[in-house]
């Protein structure tokens, strides 16, 4: 018994509303999802790129400004055309998109891992130690206890996608010549910002879609991890037998010794293929099977958000012939079939990802 | 609906809820007065689904329900926060130490993170989960579950409280903590009360009236004691030897008489007086060791009510 037992006392403060009732569930869900150390970690490692990220755009900018700083990042740009990093400023936003396409391309790796770490045991915990009744004889709506769940993974995911992007930019101004920047890269923040949505909504939908399937929070993490590494492997695996037909189909296996390292048009083999998939010096394969891994379409639509193939194809330009410029294109641009391919696939995961959830958390209308 | 909406608790119009085939709510109508109020029913009888449906969480097919005045199809949110809810089965939220678990509880319903901390310490308090509050509540036995439960439904300071089952699966001890955890919240703390139990002493410990639920339908409603009434003219009589001779001739006086193990429950006819019964018991040299009015009891109301109606228990 306490020394001074106060018993029961009546509470007289007041509810907040309810729109942002969703917000108890994510700051819930985050505050347990952070005593992870290996979370922890993970979140360290994925900010690596990101500081990369702001180093690069800073660099130009000092680069832009033709600042004796400059010199010591010059030494590390060997690997870029020289023509770029003659006219920095001309090329100034298309080194931008493509630092954003790179650091973004490494960043959907640690999105990928993250959401492993934190995405199965978000419904499926909840499924396991029945905490439906819980919350919804609260006040809250289905629709409260979705958001509030997608919310934790949006919050990871915006940690390591989108405020560095945003951070990455401001660092960009401030080392930029003059706010002219800000008229020719501020659709890149706005495409950064909508990609690093895109890829927190779409993967934070399918990841609760995943987790609302069962109790076991392993089971989960095993189809996550299918739907991402399995679904990747087959789409490399039917693209690399694509191109073996592609190029046996042109240029068959010699019954004969070949005379001559060219082919029938006198290009190389790889100017063959790259004539094969470009036409007027752009790329214009249609290959589906790309369409089957999760995060190619992801990529993709990231590619014509971040406008990363246009900057390639301008610096492609700097390129003396035509074959190098095809292989400069194929070789980093891409990939090359329509985006709205990947839109379209990437909105029917979404609309499974809604429905799977409408039917798996029925709030408590069933029989007992 | 009648009465004024102050004094009624919740009110149900012919309400009816069916699942497929089967009729959990057949045009169910009863309105409730605010205070403890005892829920029972066989298994079956739509005990559960009265109280979703009073929570707004399952929408029924038909009739009118209205919860501390307001509607449930229109305003089950605004319901849901002045009602405290203990759910019948095993439910947590997962990978949290008891504070926690009940200032969730809190920040769920609308409290402010600090203010619900603050009051989960408290209400911890109350329910005697203070040595435990930081401990991972998956560790917690049955009982403790229970109460925990019970300190997340009162954090808010709800105007009703409901226990569906409170008391399964605990043993003696943590079920008498719980039904006066209960019993005092109904009777001091001014916080009203639908208990729902099959154990009818823990609903006679802790309620004044009940509800009693059969098929969908309401069977019972009324105030414990007036249900447990005294019957006029009846007695329960317990003699010291056999009471053959006794029997026969009371019923040679126009009594009823009724053996029930050791006792004799009589009914003397209408203008008699218990005095008949001492002067025959004199007559036929019998020492009476128990005679008092014969009430019912809580189980009687129960399994008449039950029986009235031909339910399945």
């Amino acid at each position: 018994m306490p020394i001074i037992d106060q018993g029961y006392q009546h509470w007289s403060g007041r509810l907040t509303g309810h729109r942002w009732r969703w917000l108890a569930i994510t700051r819930h869900g985050v505050k347990i999802a952070m005593r992870s150390y290996f979370l922890r970690y993970v979140l360290l490692a994925a900010w690596v790129p990101a500081l990369v990220l702001v180093t690069t755009l800073s660099a130009w900018g000092l680069l832009e400004r033709k600042s004796k700083l400059a010199r010591i990042f010059i030494q590390f740009m060997q690997f870029m055309n020289p023509g770029v990093v003659a006219d920095p400023r001309r090329y100034g936003g298309a080194v931008w998109r493509l630092a954003y396409g790179y650091f973004f391309h490494v960043e959907l790796f640690f999105a990928m891992i993250l959401i492993l770490i934190v995405g199965p045991g978000l419904i499926s915990r909840d499924l396991r130690v029945n905490a439906l009744p819980l919350y919804f004889s609260r006040p809250l709506r289905r629709i409260d206890y979705f958001l509030g769940k997608l919310g934790v993974v949006i919050t990871f995911l915006g940690m390591v996608l989108i405020v560095p992007a945003v951070i990455a930019y401001i660092f960009g101004l401030l080392f930029s010549v003059d706010l002219t920047v800000v008229r020719d890269t501020f659709g890149l923040l706005i495409g950064a910002v909508a990609y690093g949505l895109l890829i927190s909504v779409s993967a934070g939908m399918l990841i609760l879609a995943l987790s609302a399937l069962g109790r076991n929070s392993r089971y989960v993490a095993l189809l996550w991890l299918g739907l991402w590494f399995v679904s990747s492997v087959v789409s490399s695996v039917l693209t690399s037998v694509h191109h073996q037909q592609q190029r046996y189909a042109y240029h068959p296996p010699p019954t004969f010794p070949l005379a001559t390292a060219h082919g029938p048009s006198g290009l190389s083999q790889p100017d063959a293929l790259s004539s094969a998939t470009h036409q007027h010096g752009v790329p214009t394969s249609h290959n589906w099977r790309a369409l089957l891994s999760y995060t190619t379409n992801l990529s993709r639509v990231g590619a014509k958000l971040l406008g990363t193939n246009a900057a390639w194809k301008q610096i492609s330009l700097l390129e003396p012939t035509a074959s190098g410029r095809h292989r400069l294109l194929a070789r980093f641009g891409g990939p090359w079939y329509p985006w709205y391919w990947s839109a379209i696939v990437l909105a029917g995961l979404l609309g499974l990802s809604l429905c799977v959830l409408n039917l798996s958390i029925r709030t408590l209308d069933r029989l007992k | 609906m009648s009465g004024n909406a102050a004094s009624i608790l919740f009110a149900l119009e012919k309400v009816t809820k069916t699942y497929g085939a089967i009729t959990a709510l057949d045009e169910l109508s009863v309105c409730v007065p605010p205070g403890a109020i005892g829920l029972l029913g066989p298994n079956g009888s739509g005990k559960t689904t009265m109280i979703r449906t009073l929570l707004g969480l399952i929408p029924a097919n038909g009739g009118s329900a209205r919860v501390l005045g307001m509607d449930v199809r229109r305003r089950q949110l605004d319901i849901r926060r002045l009602i405290g809810f203990v759910p019948e089965d095993e439910c947590l939220f997962p990978g949290v130490v008891g504070v926690e678990f009940v200032a969730y509880a809190g920040e769920l319903v609308g409290m402010p993170a600090r203010d619900a901390m603050q009051r989960a310490h408290e209400v911890l308090d109350y329910v005697g989960l203070t040595e435990v509050r930081y401990r991972q509540v998956e560790s917690y036995s049955s009982g403790m579950k229970q109460r925990l439960k019970l300190a997340a439904a009162i954090i808010h300071d709800p105007k009703l409280l409901i226990l569906d089952e409170p008391t399964n699966g605990m043993d003696p001890a943590g079920r008498k903590d719980m039904l006066a955890l209960a019993h005092d919240l109904a009777h001091h703390k001014n916080m009203s009360l639908l208990f729902s139990s099959h154990l009818l002493p823990d609903v006679e410990a802790v309620c004044d009236h009940i509800i009693v639920l059969g098929a969908g339908q309401l069977l019972v409603q009324g105030n414990i004691r007036e249900l447990k009434a005294v019957h006029p003219g009846s007695f329960e009589v317990r003699l010291k030897a056999d009471g053959t001779s006794f029997s026969r001739q009371l019923t040679d006086l126009g009594c009823a008489v009724q053996r029930r193990g050791d006792m004799l429950l009589i009914q003397i006819p209408p203008g008699s007086t218990p005095a008949m019964l001492w002067q025959t018991a004199a007559a036929h040299q019998q020492q009476i060791r128990h005679l008092r009015p014969q009430r019912s009891t809580l189980e009687e109301v129960f399994l008449n009510a039950v029986e009235r109606t031909s339910c399945p228990l």
